[in-house]
């Protein structure tokens, strides 16, 4: 059984989400907290498996809290609910750590559904996005402005992974993906998955390097 | 005085009346006039100070020698002493041949006659006598009381053409006689050259040896240093000119320095070539004549039709000098070229100086001055020339030329540095230029960049605002007036709103960046629908291939073909009952279009109903808007197939 944290400061949608929840019997929903920072106290006493988190609330933004979910529990899978899966959004909980995202006004099935393709190992990914990361990852063309050998192996996409991001901006779902490249969807899936973690690797080395860069940071 | 006019003349104007600047002008020579009094005093005077010493000193009884100023004269075709009852005459001293009209075909013989005491000597005296004379004919041959002591220059028939040497020569103690002694000089004169002979002074070596050195000096090193360093300046002025054809002022001064050098032989040569004796009167002409254009050229002032008759007439004298030379009748010629030369000396003085004053710069007032100088030095030398300020008067000219050429250095070396220093202002001056131009020019591109900017946000939001009108507010504008009359159900209410969250998305959708790629825009309109469609049990087939960038997809355009597709997609999912649906893409190359195709397998439509709904016009007019097109097409075997067309590039 998973256990849930939701963070919503939204009273109709904190109950929403709980109720759609509760039908299935894998969750189980151990808080319900408005603001971020009885998010992060909940994250630090409770120790979730899956935190819901809303991005805009309150006191500080959900982005913040997705990045202490990261850092702190590494086997915690965060999942930004937001109203319009916009690029600007989607990408920056990422970077944070986000493994996924849901749509505030998906149906019951779809929104049960994603949570569970999460879990299982699998992250959605629109077109835009794929071609968005895509151009993040490009090789950039002046090496001495790049970031430390830590994007070098670490952080670069594999064959397969561009593949697969070149399909997705393309519009092609996972099944017609893994048919394409002979793979299983599942399999699909968890290659997004793993992008999505070098995205968030990738920023974090950006700005340990921006840091140093900047002298804020005199030796790693 | 001479401060207040260099004080005026520095704010010199050309808009002054011309009165004034002739009276400045006037005031400018007297005191050049004044200052070359000056500066050549010391030298003549120089030279004749041993003489009025030894005058006063040949009064008293102490004397350390005597000065001859009269001899008795006799000329005579023997080299033996002409016998006491020759027919001697006396002359003054210094004697000049030329100036007394003597014949040339025979020796002259000078007598003087002394007393010898020898208790006189004081007790600074050497004892050793001695005879020093600052002038004379070189070929000469000395007695003393009938026996020869001493010989100089050369004494057969082609004697040495020097005139200008000092001589000095000890006397033989043994020869001088306690009482009445007699020292004959005799002088072979050279036909062409000038004979005669200045003062004679005997009596103690040691006192005449510094007077000696003093004349020897002055008469023949000093021009050897001068023609050294007009040699040097030479150089270094053609070097520059062949380096730099178009600066003719240092062709100019290269070949003054040439011709000063040619001129300055005959004074330190004892026995001068003949040609190169042939070229000194031509180098006079040639000096005065560039020197009259490097001037007017310094000044900025260059006469063209002048200067080229003033080389047509120096080359003209120099070939006459030259046929003279080889016709023997030089000497004649030569004389008249002076006399030429003083007519044409102060002409171009006066020339110069008109030309000159127009602009009276510090560099043209030293030119003038300058100029003054060399001119008077010049009349001065002709009037040597002629024989009438004595034998042993020194020329002034040789001595003069440094100081000139030395001033015409010095102001070339100006110019050349003024001219560094202009090139190093204009640069900084240019790449300051350069800087501010590039300075505007970023600031114009800025203020451009701004400009654009809020224009194209200026045009987007006026899409947004007559989206949110046209599309989102009328949309629930019309949804509260249905509410209000209580006529919506909730079913119909959600699917309002949920029309609504999707005008939303897709609004937001067609904000992304795309980059002119169409297939990214369709994609994600799939990743929208893909849930409602797989609710409604519709599979979605997608059949794309790559699409060549469009360049006119911006975010209206990008929200039009949104807006196409999706109304197709919808008529498909309210009406047809379709169990799939496929969307492909492809490309028409000879049309110069792409096209995209979503087709279902559903009821076919009722071509009336079609045509007259507001989604097909709707398609229709926004496919127009970007030069496209919309057909909606029946499928044999049912079904109904959506074609948009799209043109590749946009026309104009």
């Amino acid at each position: 059984m998973s256990r849930v944290l939701i963070v919503e400061d939204d009273v109709a949608f904190r109950d929403r989400f709980g109720a759609i929840l509760a039908k299935d019997p894998a969750f189980d929903v151990i808080a319900s907290v408005g603001t971020g920072a009885d998010g992060l106290a909940m994250l630090d006493l409770h120790k979730p498996d899956i935190l819901l988190v809303d991005l805009g609330l309150p006191d500080l933004s959900g982005i913040e809290v997705i990045r202490h979910a990261s850092r702190t529990l590494p086997n915690c899978e965060c999942m930004v609910v937001t109203v319009f899966g916009d690029e600007e959004h989607v990408l920056a909980s990422i970077e944070a750590g986000a493994s996924g995202y849901l749509l505030k006004d998906a149906s019951e099935e779809s929104f049960l559904s994603s949570i569970r393709e999460l879990i299982a190992g699998g992250s959605p990914i629109s077109p835009i996005i794929a071609r968005r990361l895509l151009k993040r990852f490009q090789p950039d063309p002046t090496p001495a402005k790049s970031a430390p050998a830590v994007t070098e192996s670490d952080v670069s996409l594999s064959d397969r992974e561009r593949e697969i991001l070149l399909l997705a901006s393309k519009g092609y779902n996972y099944p017609e993906m893994g048919k394409l490249m002979g793979i299983s969807p599942h399999t699909v899936t968890s290659h997004v998955k793993k992008i999505y973690r070098k995205l968030a690797v990738h920023s974090r080395g950006e700005a340990v390097f921006e840091a140093h860069r900047m002298g804020l940071i005199r030796s790693m | 005085m001479k401060r207040t006019v260099w004080g005026l003349s520095a704010q010199c104007s050309l808009g002054r009346l011309g009165a004034w600047r002739i009276c400045r002008t006037t005031i400018a020579a007297v005191l050049v006039l004044f200052a070359a009094t000056i500066l050549t005093a010391p030298l003549v005077a120089q030279a004749q100070t041993s003489t009025q010493d030894a005058r006063l000193r040949s009064d008293t009884h102490y004397a350390p020698y005597q000065v001859f100023d009269r001899a008795d004269f006799v000329q005579s075709t023997s080299l033996a002493p002409p016998p006491a009852n020759a027919d001697w005459k006396p002359v003054d001293l210094p004697d000049s041949w030329r100036k007394n009209q003597r014949p040339r075909d025979n020796y002259g013989w000078y007598r003087l006659r002394f007393k010898h005491h020898g208790g006189d000597h004081t007790g600074s005296d050497s004892g050793q006598r001695a005879l020093y004379i600052s002038r004379i004919t070189n070929n000469v041959e000395l007695f003393l009381n009938g026996s020869s002591f001493a010989v100089s220059g050369r004494l057969g028939p082609h004697p040495e053409e020097s005139w200008n040497l000092a001589q000095f020569h000890f006397v033989p103690t043994s020869l001088i006689r306690e009482g009445d002694n007699e020292l004959l000089i005799r002088l072979h004169p050279d036909q062409y050259a000038r004979a005669g002979i200045a003062q004679v002074y005997l009596g103690d070596s040691a006192a005449l040896r510094p007077i000696y050195n003093r004349r020897y000096f002055i008469q023949t090193t000093a021009p050897q240093l001068i023609t050294g360093v007009l040699v040097v300046m030479a150089v270094f002025s053609l070097t520059i000119w062949i380096r730099r054809r178009n600066e003719t002022m240092f062709l100019l001064f290269g070949l003054m320095c040439t011709v000063a050098v040619v001129r300055l032989f005959h004074l330190y040569l004892r026995d001068t070539p003949d040609w190169l004796a042939a070229l000194a009167v031509p180098a006079m002409c040639w000096l005065s004549v560039l020197q009259t254009c490097f001037v007017l050229h310094y000044g900025n002032r260059s006469l063209p039709v002048l200067e080229r008759w003033l080389y047509i007439f120096a080359a003209t004298i120099s070939a006459v000098l030259l046929a003279a030379a080889i016709n023997n009748w030089y000497l004649a010629a030569t004389s008249a070229v002076y006399v030429v030369l003083a007519v044409l000396t102060p002409v171009l003085t006066v020339v110069i100086i008109y030309q000159l004053s127009r602009n009276l710069s510090r560099g043209n007032l030293l030119m003038i001055l300058a100029t003054l100088l060399t001119s008077g030095f010049g009349i001065h030398d002709f009037v040597n020339y002629q024989e009438q300020l004595g034998f042993d008067r020194l020329y002034l000219i040789p001595l003069g030329l440094p100081l000139l050429l030395l001033a015409v250095a010095a102001l070339l070396i100006r110019r050349f540095v003024d001219t560094l220093r202009d090139y190093e202002t204009l640069n900084s001056a240019l790449a300051d230029r350069i800087g501010d131009r590039e300075r505007d020019l970023a600031d114009s591109f800025a203020r451009e960049r701004e400009l654009d900017q809020k224009r194209a946000m200026a045009d987007e939001r006026q899409r947004l605002m007559r989206d949110m009108h046209d599309g989102l507010g009328s949309h629930l504008m019309s949804t509260l007036a249905l509410m209000k009359r209580g006529h919506l159900t909730q079913p119909e209410m959600e699917s309002v709103l949920a029309d609504c969250i999707d005008e939303l998305k897709l609004t937001i959708d067609s904000l992304e960046p795309v980059e002119r790629d169409l297939l990214v825009v369709l994609g994600n309109l799939r990743y929208r629908l893909e849930p409602r469609l797989m609710n409604a049990g519709i599979a979605l087939e997608w059949a794309v291939v790559d699409l060549p960038p469009l360049d006119y997809l911006d975010p209206e355009n990008v929200r039009s073909v949104l807006r196409i597709v999706q109304e197709a997609f919808t008529n498909t999912l309210k009406h047809a009952n379709a169990s799939r649906i496929t969307l492909s893409t492809g490309i028409d190359r000879s049309a110069n279009r792409i096209w995209v195709r979503v087709t279902d397998d559903g009821r076919s439509f009722d071509q009336a109903t079609v045509r007259a709904g507001r989604g097909l016009s709707n398609m229709q007019s926004r496919a127009a808007r970007m030069r496209g097109s919309v057909e909606v097409l029946p499928v044999r075997g049912g079904g109904t197939c959506v074609n948009l067309y799209l043109p590749i590039q946009q026309p104009g």
